[in-house]
């Protein structure tokens, strides 16, 4: 190696690099999976007898960054917490969504972008009573009824029901 | 599915990013500040890259008006462009497209930020916001056709605060007195204040006019401080010309808790005596992104619609009011079918509102109107539907009448002529 002409080491490194990032590149884009009209039934199937949090958010919406971070924090404190998230951002390449994501500490997290329908269609589906303003959270608890907030959640009220729900 | 779209994206996103680089560096026209000074609050490369694929997205905006003579314009946008067309037979066939801006810019077109076009003594006049490189960062822009539409001006940028943040949500008012105004939602504040590690809420509403008409501009002027991030503005000019504008605003309650609800001023207003336009107590640390329109008729009595998310009032309101004194504000739209993006206009007593709901499965056209100045209302009627996506409808003034358009993706543009209807 010592003799190798620096282009060969440079290439040698950059394929490396690359073996290295494309299984993360290619976990990002499975991990976010396209939500479409049936979707929230799936979620629902997929948490069946558990309680969890979905969190509705946008990459154009200024206070969502804050609830992000509430709910990073949230997952680092309740590592067993089962956290839905489904950005509303249409068309948005899911890597560019999952590493932002990963940013806040929710890589675990699940993780789905609106894809398809028009939002109009998928936010009905979710509820009729979303207007659409974000973040929106949605608790279910265990027998799966849901309770919308609108805006960002008082963390004192994220800790509680995270707290309730790990028991 | 996600796999081709999100490669396609991402491939128009590349394209347009670096248009953006370029526009970034270069998008500036006052000679006063130097190209490459525009600061940049930090932002993650994930988030950057997520808000250009936002920019890539093809957009179903169109905005409409008719010129004096009848004809109607269209401007739409279409990969980085906008393109201003005509038509003389009400829409049904359309002019070859014309480019407005030269260069091609992320011109933004999703929901409540899209162009605006308004037509006054032959002048075509066009505004937009064109998003920057930063997560949720645009340019007011401003262009105008003296020929016609067959040439337009190069584009200024309106805001004279050029840092790469959020100026945006341009609303466009032109009267026959060569009087041109842009009002939108501007953060520079907001950003100085995060630099001196103070709190403040929203963002800020900022105007610019001209006096002759659109050629050239005064320096920006707040108008307010503390609006709502992220939502259309109503603007509509008084009866002496003066532009009056409605947006949502950040208020305050007792406990110090955001209430999201509706503000009004005249541009002249004197030290930020803005006026409470709604009373709905809409508590929430949140974005709506969910506007309100205004009309002003030739006695100047203002007709302001608008949504809220209010518990136990969600929906859509409407009021008028005369200097002071206030009408009591009437629900309108059926509140289990997703009321929203309502528009008000008026034509001499005449007062027309339109607005969309949703019923899980198609989008209708929903229109009111009445004869007596909105002391009275028909009952809303239905005036169109569709399977698909649709744009925001607009209502506007030509050949003696009042239209409603509405540019769905499945029908694309279509025209109604509203008849006047007897009030009850």
């Amino acid at each position: 190696m010592k003799r190798m002409p620096h282009v060969m080491k440079l290439r040698v490194l950059l394929g490396l690099l690359g073996l290295l990032a494309w299984p993360a590149v290619a976990q990002a884009e499975a991990q976010v999976r396209p939500f479409v009209s049936g979707s929230l039934a799936a979620i629902r199937t997929a948490h069946a007898g558990q309680p969890f949090i979905l969190s509705l958010w946008s990459i154009d919406c200024s206070h969502c960054p804050k609830e992000l971070a509430a709910l990073g924090a949230l997952k680092k404190a309740h590592p067993r917490l089962r956290l839905v998230l489904v950005a509303t951002d249409n068309g948005v390449p899911p890597t560019a969504l999952a590493e932002y994501v990963a940013q806040h500490g929710l890589e675990a997290a699940e993780q789905w972008v609106f894809a398809g329908e028009q939002d109009e269609r998928l936010r009905h589906e979710i509820d009729p009573r979303w207007w659409g303003e974000l973040p929106r959270t949605y608790f279910f608890d265990a027998a799966q009824r849901m309770e919308g907030v609108s805006g960002l959640v008082p963390l004192q009220r994220l800790q509680q029901w995270a707290t309730a729900a790990g028991r | 599915m996600i796999f081709k779209r999100g490669l396609s994206a991402a491939l128009a996103a590349a394209v347009l990013s670096l248009a953006l680089t370029a526009a970034g560096a270069a998008g500036v026209e006052s000679p006063a500040t130097a190209p490459a000074a525009r600061k940049s609050p930090a932002a993650s490369q994930e988030r950057m890259k997520a808000w250009q694929a936002i920019l890539a997205k093809p957009s179903l905006a169109v905005a409409v008006a008719f010129d004096e003579g009848g004809r109607l314009w269209r401007v739409a946008n279409r990969d980085g462009y906008l393109l201003a067309s005509h038509s003389d037979d009400l829409g049904r066939s359309f002019s070859e497209p014309r480019r407005i801006n030269p260069e091609p810019e992320a011109i933004l077109g999703d929901g409540e930020n899209r162009p605006k076009l308004v037509v006054s003594r032959g002048v075509l006049h066009v505004s937009w916001t064109r998003g920057l490189s930063g997560p949720m960062t645009g340019d007011i822009r401003y262009s105008q056709s003296r020929d016609a539409g067959r040439s337009f001006s190069v584009p200024l940028t309106i805001n004279d605060d050029r840092d790469i943040i959020s100026h945006r949500f341009d609303a466009l008012v032109a009267d026959e007195r060569g009087r041109v105004a842009l009002a939108w939602l501007d953060k520079r504040d907001l950003q100085a204040a995060q630099q001196a590690a103070r709190p403040y809420r929203g963002a800020a509403v900022y105007v610019a006019e001209s006096h002759d008409g659109g050629q050239s501009f005064a320096a920006n002027r707040k108008l307010a401080d503390h609006s709502c991030e992220c939502c259309r503005i109503g603007l509509a000019s008084d009866v002496d010309g003066v532009p009056v504008a409605l947006w949502r605003h950040v208020f305050v309650d007792a406990a110090g808790q955001p209430i999201r609800d509706f503000a009004l001023a005249r541009f002249d207003v004197a030290g930020q005596a803005i006026t409470r336009a709604s009373e709905d107590g809409w508590q929430l640390n949140g974005c709506p992104h969910h506007g309100a329109d205004l009309a002003i008729d030739a006695a100047g009595r203002r007709h302001l619609v608008w949504f809220t998310g209010a518990a136990g009032k969600a929906g859509l309101w409407y009021r008028h009011g005369d200097g002071s004194a206030w009408q009591a504000p009437m629900p309108f739209g059926e509140a289990g079918r997703q009321p929203a993006r309502a528009t008000v206009r008026t034509l001499a007593s005449r007062v027309v509102v339109a607005w969309q709901e949703f019923d899980g499965q198609n989008l209708y056209l929903r229109v009111m109107q009445s004869s007596d100045r909105g002391e009275h209302w028909t009952a809303p009627a239905t005036q169109a539907s569709t399977t698909q996506a649709a744009d925001y409808p607009q209502l506007l003034v030509g050949r003696g009448q009042i239209w409603l358009a509405w540019h769905t993706a499945a029908e694309g543009l279509r025209l109604f002529a509203l008849t006047p209807a007897p009030t009850p």
